[in-house]
């Protein structure tokens, strides 16, 4: 087993002769939420389909947990914006569908109809516990056009979950949601984070480790525990967008006051370094190599 | 006002004014025919259209050895050719367009020689049915299977491109789906309401090729039925049987619908 969950290692992406990301460096240890900022057009997707596996990178390889990632697959999960629900399953078929695509086969389906059963019936056991979890208990029978924004994206999150992916990455979210239901999801991703800093005190490996991309900067640093950003703006820019920040960022629970004042000095510092585009810097500036740093890196070890 | 709404009572009021003012208006012109010419069959009344209805179903032959009725001849011919065409048809059409949805290089070849050959009017391409398959059976099946082969091959493929995004199968692939798994639990699932819809959009042109085919070429058959007994004018037979098509057709959407929304509970038009 790696001590990473994520291995990023040189990855650049061209299309044609546009180089749009360069030379990109990244691990990601078990437990952590990142957050991915950064402007638009500068790579934040094309590194998310990169880890995912569906558009392969230009150079570099990228591994999930010491296995390399050539195409998609059930190492690392996935939650989209416009949820991605199955519209044919009801909530707790939606969430326990991977478990079924996972310990079933077709075969086994049409021949050994008992044992399939069987595991259908903890299948979906599991699944309602996972909702339960979320707080969907009500909404288990519930299709997706029966269903809320939020509600959905719940549902999305479990069902990425429930498999137990060494990474999740979430694409911009909670980005259709409105405030309140941002507000709750946010709280939710809390409160997988607490579980972390429990497993990590019990000495399991957390099971949660997220890679998450947004444009809201406050959720950015609230939610994660580790901020990146991703741009052209530093010295090398021609050659594509890199990371030109990655820090720790404060840690929040969920019974904590939501007080983004808290964290302002990181925000205006997290805006120049990744948006500002007359502040053009070494790349390295604001970078926290975080191989260097065990006790940071370990920091999903300590409860608060 | 565009769209306003009527109340209930008044919407079926019209809708069986409707039906009763066109009974009524065929039993006048029917009426008038007559009083021209006493002998016309066609424009038939509704006591000859009973007299028409009985015939039908009417054992044919001696006593001793009655043939089946007209109606059960015929309806057994069309309804086996339909089914076995729209059979055929459905399951090849299902197939070939769910992997062109599914695969880059299965739509590439495929791709254009459906759209082309889905705009050749299958009604034209009869005298090639019939030098091809002859003019038994498989003439009829074969025609019915191809002639709604290429459009739904085409409706069933959009239906892919369309409702199947590529997010759902990324997903699927990180659930640890295999590519059998996602095109039988993904696509084929997310299709599945189309692909009756589908059924019931084709059983009408489906209908009009086998008709046309059996006016043509039949020795039994609802069309060859309706031609022979128009060519002696006989219209008592041809209105029941026009009538029996439109309720083999209503039938026929109802239960697709039916199954549909039992299949489908999901699925919202």
């Amino acid at each position: 087993m790696s001590q990473y969950a994520l291995e990023v290692k040189s990855l650049s992406h061209s299309f044609g002769n546009y180089r749009v990301l360069d030379n990109i460096q990244l691990q990601v240890y078990p437990g952590q939420i990142v957050a991915v900022v950064g402007p638009s057009g500068c790579g934040k997707s094309t590194l998310l389909k990169a880890i995912l596996g569906t558009n392969p990178p230009t150079s570099g390889e990228i591994l999930t947990d010491g296995i390399p990632v050539r195409s998609p697959n059930r190492n690392v999960g996935i939650v989209y914006q416009n949820y991605s629900l199955y519209d044919f399953l009801n909530a707790e078929q939606n969430v326990s569908f991977g478990l079924k695509l996972d310990e079933t086969s077709f075969l086994m389906r049409l021949f050994a109809i008992r044992k399939y059963l069987s595991l259908r019936k903890s299948h979906l056991s599991k699944s309602r516990d996972f909702l339960k979890q979320v707080g969907l208990e009500s909404a288990c029978g519930k299709y997706p056009h029966e269903m809320s924004g939020g509600m959905k994206q719940r549902v999305a999150v479990a069902q990425a979950f429930i498999m137990r992916p060494k990474i999740v990455l979430l694409d911009e979210p909670f980005g259709a949601l409105d405030e309140a239901m941002r507000e709750d999801l946010q709280l939710m991703l809390l409160r997988f984070y607490q579980e972390n800093l429990l497993a990590k005190q019990e000495g399991r490996r957390p099971e949660y480790t997220i890679l998450m991309v947004t444009h809201e900067l406050n959720e950015a640093i609230y939610v994660a525990d580790r901020v990146i950003g991703l741009s052209r703006f530093h010295t090398q820019g021609d050659q594509g967008a890199a990371i030109v920040y990655d820090k720790p960022c404060p840690i929040f629970s969920p019974e904590d006051p939501r007080d983004f004042s808290k964290f302002s000095e990181q925000r205006d510092e997290l805006r120049k370094a990744v948006f500002d585009e007359e502040y053009i810097k070494d790349r390295n500036k604001y970078v926290t190599f975080w191989s260097e740093l065990s006790e940071l890196a370990n920091r999903v070890a300590e409860p608060r | 006002m565009i769209r306003r709404t009527i109340p209930e009572w008044l919407f079926w009021l019209l809708a069986i004014g409707g039906i009763i003012a066109l009974l009524v208006s065929y039993e006048m012109v029917s009426l008038a025919q007559t009083r021209t010419n006493e002998l016309q069959t066609t424009i038939p009344s509704f006591g000859k259209l009973f007299e028409g209805l009985k015939q039908i179903f009417r054992a044919q032959g001696l006593p001793e050895n009655p043939k089946p009725a007209m109606f059960w001849v015929d309806i057994r011919a069309t309804m086996w050719r339909l089914g076995l065409g729209m059979t055929i048809g459905v399951f090849f059409s299902v197939l070939v367009g769910v992997l062109m949805g599914a695969y880059r290089w299965i739509e590439a070849p495929l791709g254009p020689v459906v759209m082309f050959l889905s705009k050749v009017p299958p009604t034209a391409m009869m005298p090639i049915y019939f030098a091809l398959a002859g003019t038994d059976q498989s003439m009829f099946a074969s025609m019915v299977a191809l002639g709604i082969f290429f459009s739904m091959t085409q409706s069933i493929y959009q239906a892919v491109c369309q409702d199947v995004t590529d997010e759902a199968i990324n997903k699927a692939y990180t659930l640890g789906a295999s590519e059998f798994e996602i095109i039988y639990e993904v696509i084929w699932k997310q299709i599945l309401p189309k692909i009756i819809d589908n059924i019931r959009l084709q059983i009408g042109p489906a209908m009009v090729f086998l008709l046309a085919a059996e006016m043509v070429v039949g020795g039994a058959g609802l069309g060859y039925q309706i031609r022979m007994q128009s060519r002696v004018l006989n219209m008592s037979v041809v209105y029941v049987y026009l009538a029996i098509l439109a309720l083999i057709g209503l039938a026929a959407e109802w239960g697709l619908a039916t199954l549909r929304r039992k299949l489908c509970p999901w699925y919202v038009d």
